[in-house]
């Protein structure tokens, strides 16, 4: 690909809340400061020439900056379509009108942790989840498409039949997405209070599989427990069928750099943002499609996936190597120091032995995403 | 289409031009997306108002080894298929 076809874009390093499981914050991506609209828009209009069709605004809270009207419509001008990643509390009636009015609205998405109150506040702080229902109220009435992403964690495990029955049947969600709160930002430093541990793993994975059967497949997930159950139970079927028979698999969990990159808030060019120690530029400064074509530290991430995971010490012995990805590079950084590396936490053989159960699944009736 | 018009391209519309020298023809106003072959991204290129079917044509021709009989044909029906969707225009 000559060009990234979609950034992920840091817009403001500021936010509203201080939520306990954030990435972002005590992360490299925590820069302590932003980039002036001119410097933002100046860099839309290289974007434009480099023909990115789509941008994913994060921080941050997007919504933070009194500036993000014209931010927008400096993608819009620029030809470009755009989705938002908030936790939805900022949301007025006169943002989604806007946003609804540019045409260009890939998506709003809303974070959404507990079925109440107290469980969501618990995470994100008193008086969030009424404002993050309201805001997902604006964004349905001016027909946005929401998007609703919810992160399992400790303290919510046990509500997420309650969070799936408000989100569907209450408010009117087609589905919704979900992930784990991940060893990273903040979350490495509650890690204890908050992360799941095996048999967490084990109960959630199961509820969330018979939630998929109760609401016809409408709860999806590209990490987290509901991807490691379909992921884990498609390798524990290969195992049984190929036996010891398999050659080793790779490390080919991530493929984000293929299609897109990211930008810290500060303008730092970076891989992803959750690899945002690894500066490999900075924009209206270095050229992006330089950087894409040929920053060597990409072309390393890109030919990653020629590594065996014959040779990792970690994998030796292991019945699940030929069916392995190797999971996010991110979680293997934050959890072992190393981007070249399989994740631990993404580990079956590590979570069987650990006591984990893997979810009864009729795989002829669900799928992932 | 006439075939003495010289239709131009919406500017509002992105083309990605790949390594494989396929390309995505990109509506950012619907999110549509269409994938272009070879052929395509050339005439795509000279729908600039000063090109004419005849003028793509013959530049067509002059770069390819090989024409088949129906290329014209095949680069009208493209062109109005172009102007249908709001893809191309005349310049008024």
């Amino acid at each position: 690909m000559r060009t990234p076809r979609q950034v992920d874009i840091d817009v403001t390093n500021r936010c509203n809340l201080r939520c306990k499981f954030c990435y972002h914050f005590e992360s490299a991506g925590d820069v302590g400061r932003d980039l002036s609209t001119a410097e933002w828009l100046q860099f839309f209009e290289e974007l434009n020439r480099l023909h990115v069709m789509s941008v994913t605004l994060a921080g941050g809270e997007p919504f933070f900056r009194s500036d993000f009207k014209e931010l927008i419509t400096g993608l819009v001008n620029n030809r470009m379509r755009y989705g938002i990643l908030s936790n939805g509390t900022l949301i007025t009636e006169e943002t989604a009108a806007f946003l609804k009015q540019t045409g260009r609205c890939n998506f709003v998405q809303v974070s959404i942790d507990g079925s109440k109150p107290d469980i969501h506040d618990y995470i994100r702080g008193s008086g969030s989840f009424e404002k993050a229902v309201r805001g997902i109220e604006i964004c349905k009435k001016h027909r946005l498409t929401v998007d609703i992403r919810v992160t399992l964690h400790k303290k919510n495990i046990h509500d997420v039949e309650n969070i799936a029955e408000l989100l569907i049947e209450r408010l009117g969600i087609h589905g919704f997405s979900t992930n784990a709160a991940s060893y990273m930002g903040l979350c490495a430093i509650n890690s204890d209070a908050l992360s799941l541990d095996t048999a967490d793993r084990s109960v959630v994975m199961q509820k969330l599989v018979d939630l998929n059967k109760k609401y016809d497949n409408r709860i999806t997930a590209t990490a987290g427990p509901l991807a490691d159950a379909h992921m884990w139970n498609r390798m524990e079927k290969a195992r049984r069928i190929n036996g010891e028979n398999t050659k080793p698999g790779s490390l080919t969990g991530c493929g984000c750099v293929i299609e897109k990159i990211a930008i810290r808030a500060d303008g730092v060019i970076v891989p992803c943002n959750m690899l945002s120690h690894i500066e490999l530029g900075r924009i209206n400064q270095d050229s992006l499609e330089y950087v894409w074509q040929h920053h060597p530290m990409l072309e390393k991430m890109r030919t990653r996936s020629g590594i065996s995971l014959a040779e990792f010490e970690f994998c030796r012995g292991c019945e699940y190597i030929g069916t392995c990805t190797g999971n996010c590079p991110a979680l293997a950084y934050t959890t072992f120091g190393e981007i070249d590396h399989p994740s631990p936490d993404a580990c079956l053989r590590r979570f069987l032995q650990d006591g984990g159960v893997l979810p009864v699944i009729d795989e002829s009736r669900q799928t992932m995403e | 289409m006439k075939e003495t018009g010289k239709p131009t391209a919406n500017p509002m519309l992105v083309l990605r031009e790949e390594f494989d020298d396929w390309a995505i023809l990109f509506d950012p106003d619907t999110g549509d997306a269409h994938a272009l072959n070879p052929i395509s991204v050339f005439v795509w290129k000279r729908l600039d108002g000063h090109h004419s079917v005849d003028d793509i044509m013959s530049e067509l021709v002059k770069s390819c080894d090989d024409v088949p009989e129906n290329a014209q044909t095949e680069v009208i029906k493209f062109i109005d298929e172009l102007l249908e969707q709001g893809y191309a225009g005349y310049e008024i």
